[in-house]
């Protein structure tokens, strides 16, 4: 600016004066957001004053009150519950097995950062993986935690950087081989839980003794699979022309909507066995996860069906006219668009799904939050320390759920909704 | 698009052949032909569900039918607002139940819609501290699942001490792992009667002194208080009416009572205690949905046009005038539908109190199923729970029809 001024043949400015203190940097900046009125320096000051005080006491009761060693005693069982307890594994070498599992997740997150090439992506992979790393140098005994389990965690660095490799230089780096190898990575690692009978170090363990947090990400990871395609079906259904169908869907969803969950978990305990023969492989887990993903699936329909809803009309009439046939119009033009358009609510119904699978306490499984309080009631000398074990059972499921809604925004921002 | 093949008069014709398109191809027999089919495979799945069911029920003689409703259900209920026995019958028993479950939604109802308000609102104060503090206050407990909270609160009061050395502020309040308990108004017999009726009319009478003068005041622009007026016109005629009763009937209408501690176990009479159970149910939903609604709130607010705000306050209304009369009204339209399943989500999850000890219907029917058919107990409680849901859309649905004509 001020070399055109110049050129301009005026006279050269005098230097600029520096705006003043009171609206740059830190002092400014609470002028403008924290003083800017009589009244907004009193409630500040005030807030400021009830919040420092709160604060206070809450680092005070953090660092010196509270007792965080009910954590450490339960240790490992919040991640896979009494897995590897000589009751379900005689041996206690069941341990690597969910190790595997979790190592195939740090290959698929290196693939999904090799071929987002950073972003999101690459926070995310590095992320998981320092804390999956971190966990290997818990203060633990090697009694309590030995080499081989240490070992295996620490295995997730390299496993992450072969993912990254096998996502960048392969032809295996697109989003559909990561689909498939997270399905067939699914399939291994419920295999590699069950176990084989007769193959001696994969003795089978009963399915009632999975539990942990492995058991809450098992059924959210089946629902959240599995919901988002039958909720589309449902939304197409209800929305169909066909009245049969769309009395079916309509049906379907308002019961589901209408019921609490838990009643159906309870519910699919006393009523489905009997609707088959005894001798079916009917076990808690799968009914567990069957009925998670149909009552999600029956928000979900809701959710899509409002995108389908706020679509403008003119977007399939377009795209008739120029020739597509129904079902392509649907696939190609309105569902894009409309999910899309919603991704914030499918989201959402994800974290509602992820922090459903705590109900399964009704079915008497042993997710992580059962695992925590089951052990609270065996054990009363903790009963005056339950806080400290709910906080951080709390903040388990915080991380994950906040993960997911800090991923969608990303994904949001990528795609540009609300821009275009 | 069916209607513009068959008007083609060089439709090709054969046996597999509808108004001269392919069966195969024909878009209107391909519709019914799919409706069909999963109209059949729809049907035989539930046959063949309730078949096997009705199968199993017959062969292992699992009870059923709904002869139960009438016997003794013999099972204390925990809480219970409405006067339970154990001699009434299982149909009473799920009444009771179900008056818990409804208490507890319409109060948590009102709690969290008007604590997500003031979330809401905060977070989108100009003030950074206050915005920020809301925007923690609902990304935690919005992410954190409602049973893990439920928990966390439930032993909390597990821990505090127990009725005999619990906690007493001022003599009045006492707060122990039972509950909490506070001086309550209690009634007298027949004044109290006749003084509920004359305060009913003392609100109305208040109602319609507001109505009055807030017409003159929009009519003639002269201030009359209307708010004021209403409020004094209610209290004088509620005094006056407490007063004339207590003089004619020689007894106050209410006497305070307060919580005395009696006998050797110090169990709490008088006043009027919030079970533990109830507390924590009501303070761990009240949280979490308020988190929920704080954001459709928020969402609601943002949606209003900027220039009616900057509209509202060129013509002199102050920052929260503008929001009470120009954006919170309009911005109610956005937020009422995605409330009301708040609010229906908020009764489902009041089922989960039987973990924290508070009896509502779910956890009263899972008791109920040990000494009763599983089948039709499920049938009784999802028609309950679908009865609930189905107000919810009603009034959903009456909101929708009335702002469509305004």
């Amino acid at each position: 600016m001020a070399a055109d001024t110049q050129a301009g043949g005026r006279p050269p400015a005098t230097p600029d004066i520096p705006p003043p203190r009171t609206e740059t940097g830190a002092i400014g900046w609470a002028y403008a957001n924290l003083f800017n009125s009589r009244h907004n320096a009193a409630l500040t000051v005030l807030v400021g004053a009830v919040t420092a005080i709160g604060l206070w006491f809450c680092l005070k009761w953090i660092i010196f009150d509270a007792d965080w060693s009910v954590i450490a005693t339960i240790g490992g069982r919040f991640i896979i519950g009494n897995y590897n307890t000589d009751h379900a594994c005689p041996g206690n070498n069941c341990f690597w097995r969910p190790q595997i599992s979790l190592l195939m997740v740090t290959t698929l997150l290196g693939m999904g950062w090799g071929i987002a090439a950073g972003g999101t992506a690459k926070r995310v992979a590095i992320a998981a993986t320092a804390i999956i790393i971190l966990l290997a140098f818990l203060p633990y005994s090697l009694e309590r935690m030995g080499w081989d389990v240490r070992l295996l965690l620490l295995a997730n660095a390299p496993a992450l950087a072969l993912g990254w490799a096998l996502g960048r230089y392969t032809p295996l780096g697109s989003v559909r081989w990561i689909i498939i190898f997270t399905v067939a990575g699914f399939l291994i690692h419920l295999l590699l839980m069950r176990g084989i009978e007769g193959v001696p170090a994969l003795q089978p363990v009963a399915i009632n003794q999975w539990g942990g947090l492995t058991l809450n990400l098992m059924l959210a990871a089946a629902g959240i699979g599995l919901s988002l395609p039958i909720g589309i079906a449902l939304a197409l259904g209800r929305r169909s022309r066909m009245p049969v169908v769309k009395l079916l869907c309509v049906a379907f969803i308002e019961v589901f909507r209408g019921v609490p969950l838990i009643t159906l978990l309870f519910m699919s305990q006393v009523l489905v066995p009997l609707a088959f023969p005894e001798d079916f492989p009917l076990d808690n887990l799968f009914r567990a996860a069957v009925v998670i993903t149909l009552f999600s699936s029956a928000y979900m329909a809701e959710n899509i069906r409002g995108g389908l809803q706020a679509l403008h009309r003119g977007q399939a009439e377009a795209a008739r006219a120029l020739g597509l046939p129904g079902w392509q119009t649907t696939m190609l033009i309105s569902l894009p668009q409309a999910i899309r358009n919603v991704i914030p609510a499918i989201v959402g119904q994800f974290i509602g799904l992820f922090k459903d699978t705590s109900l399964v306490y009704i079915i008497s499984m042993l997710d992580v939050l059962e695992i925590g309080r089951t052990f609270i009631q065996g054990n009363t000398e903790y009963l005056s320390h339950a806080k400290e074990l709910f906080i951080f059972i709390a903040l388990v499921f915080w991380v994950f759920t906040y993960g997911m809604s800090y991923i969608s925004g990303k994904v949001e921002e990528h795609l540009g909704v609300g821009r275009r | 698009m069916a209607e513009t093949q068959t008007g083609e008069p060089g439709g090709k014709k054969g046996l597999f052949t509808y108004q001269g398109v392919a069966v195969w191809r024909h878009s209107r027999i391909i519709e019914w032909a799919l409706q069909i089919v999963s109209a059949v495979v729809v049907v035989a799945l539930v046959v063949w569900f309730f078949t096997n069911i009705a199968n199993e029920v017959r062969d292992r003689e699992i009870p059923y039918g709904f002869e139960f409703l009438d016997r003794a259900y013999q099972t204390p209920i925990g809480e219970h607002f409405l006067p339970y026995e154990s001699s009434d019958s299982f149909l009473y028993a799920l009444g009771v139940a179900a008056t818990n479950t409804i208490i507890v939604s319409i109060v948590g109802v009102v709690l969290a819609t008007a604590l997500g308000i003031i979330v809401g609102v905060a977070r989108l104060s100009g003030n950074w501290l206050v915005s920020k503090i809301a925007q923690a206050y609902v990304e935690f407990f919005r992410n954190v699942p409602l049973l893990v909270q439920l928990f966390f609160w439930f032993y909390i009061v597990l821990a505090l001490p127990p009725v005999r050395e619990g906690h007493v502020l001022g003599g009045l309040l006492y707060i122990n792992n039972a509950g909490i308990s506070l001086p309550f108004p209690q009634p007298a017999g027949a004044e109290t009667g006749a003084w509920i009726i004359l305060a009913a009319l003392a609100v109305i009478s208040g109602f319609f002194a507001y109505r009055l003068l807030s017409a003159r005041e929009t009519q003639t622009g002269r201030p009359s208080y209307p708010i004021w007026a209403a409020m004094t016109t209610a209290i004088v005629i509620g005094a006056a009416g407490w007063l004339i009763i207590s003089f004619i009937g020689g007894e106050a209408p209410l006497s305070m009572s307060s919580p005395e501690p009696q006998g050797r176990f110090g169990r709490i009479s008088g006043g009027w205690t919030i079970r533990a159970g109830l507390m924590v149910l009501l303070v761990g939903l009240v949280i979490y949905t308020s988190s929920f609604i704080a954001e459709i709130v928020r969402a609601g607010i943002q949606s209003v046009n900027r220039g009616q705000i900057e509209a509202a306050r060129a013509l002199g209304l102050t920052p929260m005038g503008a929001l009470r009369s120009v954006t919170f009204p309009q911005a109610l339209r956005v937020i009422i539908p995605p409330l009301i399943s708040q609010c229906l989500n908020l009764t489902k999850n009041s089922s989960l109190g039987g973990a924290v000890g508070y009896t509502e219907l779910t956890n009263v029917a899972i008791t109920m199923t040990q000494t009763a058919p599983a089948i039709s107990i499920f049938i009784l409680i999802m028609a309950a729970y679908l009865a609930m849901s189905l107000t919810y859309s009603l009034v959903g649905n009456i909101y929708n029809y009335r702002i469509r004509f305004t």
